[in-house]
Parts: structure tokens; C-alpha cells; sequence
């Protein structure tokens, strides 16, 4: 069966929605409960895997490493989830990374700019205009989380199947737009697709695992085989090889494990200068 | 009952849609026309007026205003026909010439570039980098119109109530949302929301006949009560103020008309 993808320009409104559609379809919800799984499968603290989602990176801190392999854990937590089917997935960045899963519904909700203002204000004893000004600075900082850990804008319709604004559309007929959407044929899971949210689980799962010894590698799996990219200093490969290897084929799931090497080049220079 | 705005790409099936839609709803379905229209009525070439709606303004329209006077009269030629209701219009800017009017459904219809190259490639007959280059010179060419005349990037989902992205959906299903959403109390034509239409098509009109004289004016209207704002120019309000019977003889359903300079202009304005 189906899964289907929110995001939201504001999480209360998303995760709102979300459990809605999750209860009309009776689906399963997976939103942010999961991280206390993966903090405690890896080692980190939930706390930074939450803040790993939420802060916009600093103008120094863009490609923090911590936030890096946050994520990756994030990413193999969540695939693991939507490999049960008959979900409905919210908050955990899900839109920038299953892609290319015909069986995935990606929905978009815009939030009442207005009315979320207003609440806000309400709130928080502030004025309308300064209100706005804030929510517009929370939402140029998620479009830079997005670019900057997933090298994409999380407000560009095309990354969805579907936006809906609730200006004028209330949360229930968004509900019921959502749940006869996902009836349609096309969103129904096929071997092929079911195929294709295992690799990208697999790839996950063991780049998961080799964010410690190796945070650059880039992975892939087609199949239960595993293709690595890494860079490695000439005289490092063949021990670089191997010990991914290693690791990689412990892996449940991974059959056959690949690796490429591309010389390190700014290492070979640093190394041929010294 | 209710008007509907299809904002579409080049090759996004957004012109299928729009017909379909009318045809199962049972509405008008405009897009020329508002050209033959405004052409018609204001007694412009109509080549000039789809040079002036379709090309960004250059810096030279900027300063003379001279691209707005042409949008003035297609928003008042398109207000005027959507203001019968039951429409359904897929054309220029719908959603940003019609604001304000809670009876308008605004989607947009998206497409993968790559399907849209493919289907320009077969239409014209011409290489995959020619395609590619007419349609990403086409898409920045509608970004920088909306961006100069209203501030508003035409890829901001927040300017619509849905974006459908056809590749993912069959045509049926894009009628399916849009004819549902028609159906939705919130989009139902009453009496209030008429006459927010009826008060932007007379806004419309003043704004289209004052553009003879100046289109650097903003205009709104309540009831038929009308009023003209020229920002800081006291020569154009002296003007205006000398020559407005004149210039809005023939525009019915006016009961006042007042023109105001440097006063803040109301976000409704047109």
C-alpha cells in the first residue's frame, strides 16, 4: 500500500494534517517519536538529532559535520519505517530524500500565513508586523537547511505531487484530498517501486554505518549490491577498499559490495608540496 | 459556482485541463478573448497587446509606465468577462489580476522540464538544447513580467490555493481536484464576494481609463465609491482632478470618486 509524504512550511500544521490522514486511512503515523530509536542505536543524543532538523545552519557552520551524520541517521531510521507501507511520514525531511518511489504520495501543505500570524501574535503579546517578520525568517531559514543539507529547495513545487494552501481550503477537505489521492492507481506500490524504496533503505543503512570511519562515501545499492564512492589518498586505497568492504559486507542485505576510489587531490597536492 | 484561474507553463497540459474543466462544470472557458477583448475596447492592435502582455518590461517601459497602461486594460477587459461568473480562465496572471475575490480558485499546473522539452522537440522540430533553451527563456520571461509588475515570483505556491504537478496525475485527475475544490463552500459565489468582483471590474475599469493620462495610479473601490491615489505627484492629482469626469464618462456604477495623493495606498489596490 501507499505512503505518503508531508511537508510543511509549518510543523504544527503539517504534523496536524499528517495525523488526520494517518486516522482517516488508518495508516500508521511516523513522525518524530522514531528519533529516540535511532539515538539510541547510534549513540547520539535525540536532543541533537532534533536540532540536526530543525536549525538553520549558521553562515559558519553550513556543512557541519554533526548535522551531516545526524541526518544520515535520520534517513536510515525513516527509510526503515516506510518500508512497512500504509504510512503517513511527517518532520523527519522524508520530501528531500525518498525520491524516485512511484508508490510515494509527496504532498505539500501551506500553512494560513494569516491566521498563523495571528495566533502567533496572540500568543505571544507581540505585534502583527513583527510576528510576520519572524515566520518569514523561520522560512528562509528551512529553505536554507534544505539547500544546504539535501542541495535542494523544499519550496519548489515541483519536488511534490501536490501543494495545497489552507488560506482558503480547511484541514478537513485538505484530509480528503489527500486520502482520495492516494486511491488513485498510480500511487499503488509495484514490485519496481517496491525495489526501489529498498535500495534507497539499503543505502542508507550502510552509509549509516560508515559515517564514522568514512563521512564522504557516497552510496548506492541496486539489488543487495552495493556500490561505494570514496576518495582516498594513492598509497591509503587498498586498505581504504577493504575496510569498507568489510564493514559494508556485514550488513544484512548487502550481497555484493563495490568500491570506487577517486584520488584525493587536494591531500596528494598538500602531500606532494610537503 | 465560482471562478476558476489555471496559471500554466508552456507543454503542462494546463490548456487541457482548463477546457475539460469547463466542459464538465459547465462554464465559459477564456483565454483569448480577454485579448479581443481589451483590444476591442480600448482600441489597441491586438499584436501590440500580446507583445506588451507576454514580453517582461525593459527598462524603458519601466520609466514611461507604458506596459502598464496595456496591463490595465486586459485586467479590466478580464475582470469585466470573469464578472459574470462560471468561469474558467487559464491565461496571464489570473490569480494576481483577479486578488481579493474569495470566490476564485487559483491552481497552478506544473510539468516535469524534461516531458516539456520532449513535447517541444516533437512540436517545432528543433534539438534537444534549442528546446530546452526556448523553454527556460520562456518560464524567466514570465518570472521577470510577475516579478517587475506585481513583486510576486509566479513559481511561489503560496500564490495558489493548489499546484498540481500533471506528471504524477492523469488530466481526468487535475479535473477531478479542480472540480471538487469548485464544489467547496468556501468557493461559492455570495453576495458579498460578488460584489468584491464587481467592485475590482469598476476599479478595473477607472484604472484602464485614467491609464490614458497616467497608469502610475492605484485605484480601489467599495460600493462604487471610487478612489484614485497618485503617491506624491501633486501635478497628476491637480490633473486627474481637472479631467477625471471626463476621462470616466460612460463608466456606469460609479456613485463617488475621490482622488488622493501622498497617502499610504490600501493593499487591495489595483
Amino acid at each position: 500500500m501507499p505512503v505518503i509524504i508531508i511537508s510543511s512550511d509549518a510543523y504544527r500544521t503539517g504534523r496536524e494534517i499528517a495525523e488526520s490522514a494517518a486516522a482517516v486511512l488508518e495508516y500508521r503515523f511516523v513522525g518524530r517519536e522514531i528519533l529516540g530509536t535511532a539515538a539510541e542505536k547510534y549513540g547520539i543524543s535525540e536532543a541533537q538529532l532534533l536540532q540536526a532538523l530543525d536549525r538553520s545552519p549558521s553562515f559558519l557552520r553550513r556543512s557541519s559535520k554533526l548535522r551531516k551524520r545526524c541526518m544520515a541517521y535520520i534517513q536510515e531510521i525513516t527509510l526503515c519505517e516506510l518500508l512497512k507501507d500504509e504510512v503517513v511520514c511527517q518532520g523527519l525531511a522524508a520530501h528531500l530524500y525518498v525520491l524516485g518511489v512511484s508508490h510515494v504520495l509527496r504532498v505539500r501543505i501551506l500553512s494560513d500565513a494569516e491566521r498563523e500570524s495571528g495566533q502567533s501574535a496572540a500568543q505571544r503579546g507581540t505585534s502583527l508586523g513583527t510576528v510576520k517578520k519572524l515566520l518569514d525568517r523561520e522560512k528562509t531559514a528551512q529553505r536554507r537547511w534544505s539547500m544546504d543539507a539535501f542541495s535542494s529547495d523544499e519550496t519548489d513545487p515541483s519536488h511534490y505531487d501536490l501543494v495545497i494552501s489552507l488560506s482558503q481550503i480547511d484541514s478537513n477537505e485538505a484530509v480528503k484530498i489527500i486520502r482520495e489521492t492516494v486511491g488513485y492507481p498510480r500511487f499503488k506500490p509495484m514490485t519496481y517501486s517496491i525495489n526501489c524504496m529498498k535500495d534507497l533503505a539499503l543505502s542508507s543503512r550502510v552509509r549509516a554505518v560508515l559515517w564514522e570511519k568514512f563521512p564522504g562515501a557516497r552510496v548506492r545499492a541496486d539489488r543487495g549490491t552495493v556500490i561505494i564512492e570514496t576518495a582516498a589518498l594513492k598509497r591509503d586505497k587498498e586498505k581504504r577498499v577493504k575496510a569498507i568492504k568489510e564493514m559494508a559486507g556485514e550488513i544484512p542485505g548487502v550481497d555484493y559490495v563495490e568500491v570506487h576510489v577517486t584520488n584525493h587531490l587536494f591531500r596528494q597536492a598538500g602531500g606532494a608540496l610537503r | 459556482m465560482a471562478i476558476i484561474t489555471i496559471s500554466r507553463g508552456s507543454y503542462s497540459k494546463g490548456k487541457e485541463v482548463a477546457e475539460k474543466t469547463a466542459q464538465r462544470l459547465g462554464y465559459r472557458c477564456l483565454s483569448r478573448d480577454v485579448i479581443l477583448e481589451a483590444s476591442g475596447s480600448y482600441h489597441i492592435p491586438e499584436i501590440k497587446l500580446v507583445k506588451a502582455i507576454h514580453d517582461a518590461p525593459s527598462v524603458l517601459d519601466r520609466l514611461s509606465g507604458g506596459k502598464r497602461a496595456y496591463i490595465a486594460y486586459y485586467q479590466s477587459a478580464l475582470a469585466r468577462l470573469v464578472q459574470k461568473d462560471n468561469i474558467v480562465y487559464h491565461g496571464l496572471a489570473g490569480h494576481l489580476l483577479l486578488k481579493g475575490v474569495p470566490h476564485v480558485i487559483k491552481v497552478r499546473i506544473i510539468a516535469d522540464l524534461a516531458d516539456r522539452v520532449r513535447q517541444e522537440m516533437q512540436q517545432e522540430g528543433v534539438s534537444e538544447q534549442d528546446a530546452r533553451s526556448l523553454i527556460l527563456k520562456d518560464d524567466e520571461e514570465r518570472r521577470k513580467w510577475t516579478l517587475s509588475l506585481y513583486g510576486a515570483d509566479p513559481w511561489d505556491s503560496a500564490l495558489y490555493d493548489f499546484v498540481i504537478h500533471i506528471q504524477r496525475f492523469t488530466v481526468s485527475n487535475a479535473i477531478d481536484f479542480v472540480c471538487e475544490a469548485a464544489g467547496l463552500e468556501q468557493f461559492r459565489t455570495t453576495r458579498e464576494s460578488q460584489q468584491k468582483m464587481d467592485d475590482l471590474a469598476l476599479a478595473g475599469q477607472v484604472k484602464a481609463a485614467l491609464a490614458m493620462l497616467s497608469a502610475d495610479v492605484a485605484v480601489t473601490s467599495e460600493y462604487g465609491n471610487v478612489l484614485v491615489f497618485v503617491g506624491s505627484d501633486d501635478r497628476l492629482a491637480r490633473k486627474l482632478r481637472d479631467k477625471i469626469k471626463t476621462l470616466i464618462a460612460g463608466i456606469e456604477g460609479i456613485n463617488n470618486i475621490e482622488v488622493h495623493s501622498r497617502t499610504a495606498v490600501p493593499p487591495d489596490a489595483i
